[in-house]
């Protein structure tokens, strides 16, 4: 804005330093390089360098092993990592997979190896659901050998509807390290909306965009992360092994079905646990839509699939419901594991097997059995399970 | 359609294809549709405003040109009074409401209208005034067919903020336009990377800071943190509009058009007044050659000087939105270009051992600047200037790669200024050029802000 006195063509001569320059020269001395090279191959060029780094970082175990260990990626990877890492001794393991309410722990099934002749481990992982399990047991066992059976929890055996699973956004970033290329199609398509299928296809395509909370995450606490990487590749084995479970139960817990209310709470629960209670105790039976049916009908399925011709059995049980059980009838009309269980691709165990659990010193909350619950259920399970699946096979890797 | 949506590029795919693959008497028409495209997908109401704007100055600049005397005068004030009608209207008008409602006592919103500016009117009103001023002078011929007159005001890559482009530079590219050769094309989309990156990796970011807060200034008291959230600001709205710009440049380049430099690394200047040489010259030239020269510049003596200054600063602050905030940085502005006219410290410096300190100091100016700009409101920016004069500590907002991200775009701005890399890079050899493409691809995809396009600062204005 400064100007030179008197004269304003003076003024506008003497401002030529502030004269927008013009992006129009291109001030190339000579003949350009780039002649020699179109700039549609330079573009391409760029393109494929982008993904080769990209598929070396994000593609590879370079960053999976950086991941959050608590977050919804690094939660999966690093449980199947302990998995993967267990000495298998013999052939006669029984992998468990499923969500928070799968209780299996080997610490207590392991003395039982004598009478039941079976090793058992577990993969379960909160929030997970039949999809990311499908996709975690092909990630630790590829081979599909390594399993005499794969025990596989229900709420119910029927279909009952509740809540929409194929659309699990969550499932994205909890599959992000094991998805590839080839599952673009099956994987993408398994949702409901296209603005989930294009994040699914951007999750197998890009996956450095489905990692960037955590890039961030990790930018911004280093040195945390670190720490947190080096204990759990350190102990989290141990330490799940080791794991006891909560002390505490939903004893004074009470409910008037009839009313549809909780009268009474366990003492020194918060008001989001109190929600969490009326959530699940009192939540309405919708209509039957069939969602559910369809969802276990493909994920089940292709479960079953995979194993299929293999030695190894995919075993149903029902878990313990809750401290009580809902009196309210089901809307369920299907039952996709009968189903599968009738074609002889699955084993159903009595679903009145846990029962006994279903009672409120048992459970910690609306759905989880607490320490006593657990000491009691995995032994039945363990029990049921090698009495299901008979004769040990004997042979090693 | 922000320019960093996936929505804007694959607009931006479709229009390079019909219009290099089209036949090309099409061209024109091609962008031209494209533009009022790109218009209407973000408010197709105001299209009759911008096509009677355009109408407007198409015919007063014929009529200035057939005219002579008082006539031509006529056309042009016409004009004038038709662009800053509707721009004053629409941008100014609830804020002189608000101040006629408190002087005469009325309840307050009694005046007031639910008003939407529409997009892109004060930089296309402002090109559109360059026009017929400068035809009106003589230095500029009317344009004869309408088509041209509209792309010129629409022209999609400089239509909703900028960089304010001169009619005889837009013209000589439509009127000569020639194939880009690879050099451009390659220097485009380098250019339109680097404001992408800009963008979503740095401005986006800082802008997360600098929200937390100006969002909650009161319980974020403290020097150290007024200073960060502020500075934060700083660079948030430096990346923002100068990412902006790039890719309006480099979209302009890739259709065979040449925009003006609208910043040169401007943190790196001595002084104010080089700030404003160096701060959205576009802006600031337009401002020097429509403005302050008109008011007399500095042909009046130092005090008339001095005077036009203010004028021109306070103006050119209210261009950026109808708020006191505004007025004050503008006057602020015009306060140190004014004082170091007097003091005859905003010549150019040789280079230094102070260069970096007059360069912190300038830039603490500038950010003491950006509190009005940013705070909601007058109250707040007092707040904000004394709690960076408090002298009591606080703590700093930034993270360690908030700080290593500064120090990297600051190198980089550094090495533009002594060796000029960029137009190294751009006729570098393919698997050099590629591979800065991929690392900005890769910067994009790890760090962006992609989930949620943020809207450019400058869309307000």
């Amino acid at each position: 804005m400064e100007t030179q006195p008197d004269a304003r063509v003076r003024d506008a001569e003497s401002e030529r330093t502030a004269e927008p320059e013009r992006s129009t020269q291109s001030n190339s001395p000579g003949p350009a390089a780039s002649g020699r090279w179109p700039v549609l191959t330079r573009v391409v060029l760029a393109v494929a360098i982008f993904c080769l780094i990209e598929a070396w970082i994000f593609h590879s175990s370079f960053y999976a092993d950086l991941l959050k260990p608590g977050s919804a990626a690094g939660s999966v990877r690093t449980t199947l990592q302990v998995e993967q890492h267990r000495q298998v001794r013999d052939r006669n393991q029984v992998l468990g997979v499923g969500d928070s309410r799968m209780p299996l722990w080997p610490r207590l099934t392991d003395g039982l190896r004598g009478e039941t002749g079976y090793t058992f481990a577990n993969i379960a992982t909160p929030g997970t659901y039949p999809r990311d399990w499908y996709y975690m047991l092909r990630e630790v066992d590829p081979d599909r050998n390594r399993y005499s059976a794969i025990l596989i929890p229900m709420y119910e055996y029927e279909d009952d509807d509740w809540g929409d699973q194929s659309g699990e956004e969550v499932d994205i970033h909890y599959l992000a390290p094991l998805l590839r290329l080839s599952d673009m199609f099956e994987f993408s398509m398994s949702f409901p909306t296209w603005k989930l299928r294009k994040r699914a296809m951007r999750a197998i395509l890009l996956r450095g965009l489905t990692y960037k909370q955590d890039f961030r995450d990790l930018l911004e606490h280093q040195d945390e992360r670190m720490r947190e990487l080096k204990w759990t590749r350190e102990n989290l084995a141990q330490a799940r092994y080791d794991y006891r479970g909560p002390e505490r139960n939903d004893v004074g817990l009470e409910v008037d079905w009839a009313a549809q209310k909780i009268t009474n709470y366990p003492p020194g629960r918060t008001p989001a646990e109190r929600a969490e209670f009326d959530m699940i105790l009192l939540r309405p039976v919708g209509p039957n839509t069939g969602q559910r049916a369809a969802y276990r009908r493909l994920w089940f399925g292709r479960i079953a699939h995979y194993y299929s011709g293999t030695r190894t059995r995919l075993v149903f049980f029902r878990v313990p419901r809750g401290p009580f059980v809902r009196p309210y009838p089901t809307n369920a009309t299907t039952s996709v594991v009968r189903e599968m269980a009738a074609r002889g691709d699955a084993i159903l165990l009595d679903q009145d097997l846990l029962d006994e659990l279903e009672h409120p010193e048992f459970f910690m909350d609306a759905v989880h059995l607490n320490a006593a619950g657990c000491e009691r259920f995995n032994p039945i399970l363990a029990r049921a399970a090698a009495r299901v699946l008979g004769p040990l096979s004997g042979g090693t890797h | 359609m922000l320019f960093n949506t996936v929505r804007f590029f694959v607009f931006l795919f479709v229009v390079l294809l019909l219009f290099y693959r089209g036949p090309r008497a099409w061209r024109k028409w091609v962008l031209l549709a494209a533009s009022y495209y790109f218009y209407m997908s973000w408010n197709v109401r105001f299209v009759p405003l911008l096509l009677g704007l355009t109408c407007v100055d198409y015919f007063a600049a014929l009529w200035i040109t057939r005219s002579t005397g008082g006539r031509r005068k006529l056309a042009l004030i016409s004009s004038l009074a038709a662009n800053l009608g509707f721009l004053g209207f629409f941008k100014y008008y609830n804020f002189l409401a608000e101040g006629l409602v408190q002087v005469m006592g009325l309840p307050t919103h009694s005046l007031a209208l639910s008003i939407i500016l529409p997009l892109g009117i004060s930089f296309h009103t402002f090109q559109s005034i360059s026009y017929v001023v400068d035809v009106y002078r003589g230095e500029q011929e009317a344009i004869r067919n309408p088509l041209d007159y509209a792309l010129f005001i629409a022209f999609f890559p400089q239509l909703v903020a900028g960089p304010i482009v001169r009619a005889h530079d837009f013209f000589a590219d439509l009127f000569h336009w020639s194939q880009p050769s690879p050099e451009e094309l390659q220097r485009g989309i380098l250019l339109v990377m680097l404001g992408l990156t800009k963008k979503v990796v740095l401005a986006d970011q800082f802008a997360a800071v600098s929200d937390s807060y100006f969002n909650n200034i009161a319980g974020n008291p403290g020097a150290v943190t007024a200073w960060t959230g502020t500075i934060a600001f700083a660079l948030q709205i430096f990346f923002d509009f100068s990412g902006y710009t790039d890719i309006a440049i480099g979209v302009a380049q890739l259709l065979g058009f040449h925009f003006p430099v609208n910043f040169r690394r401007p943190y790196l200047s001595q002084s104010i007044t080089e700030f404003w040489r160096r701060w959205h010259i576009s802006l600031s030239s337009w401002l020097r050659d429509y403005l302050y020269i008109s008011l007399g510049g500095n042909r009046g003596g130092r005090w008339r000087t001095y005077r036009n200054l203010m004028l021109t600063m306070l103006l050119g602050g209210l261009w950026h939105g109808a708020s006191w905030n505004f007025v004050v940085w503008g006057g602020y502005h015009g306060l140190l270009l004014s004082l170091e006219r007097m003091l005859g410290s905003g010549k150019p410096k040789a280079a230094s051992y102070f260069y970096p300190f007059r360069m912190a100091f300038t830039f603490a100016l500038v950010c003491i600047s950006w509190v009005f700009f940013r705070a909601a409101n007058l109250h707040d920016s007092a707040t904000v200037i004394g709690q960076m004069f408090s002298g009591v500590g606080g703590r700093s907002l930034f993270q360690t790669w908030h700080v290593v991200m500064t120090v990297v775009a600051l190198c980089l701005a550094m090495l533009e200024e002594e060796s000029g890399w960029f137009e190294r890079l751009v006729r570098a050899p393919a698997y050099v050029y590629a591979t800065a493409i991929a690392f900005l691809l890769l910067c994009i995809e790890m760090i962006g802000v992609t989930e949620a396009s943020v809207p450019f600062v400058y869309f307000q204005s």
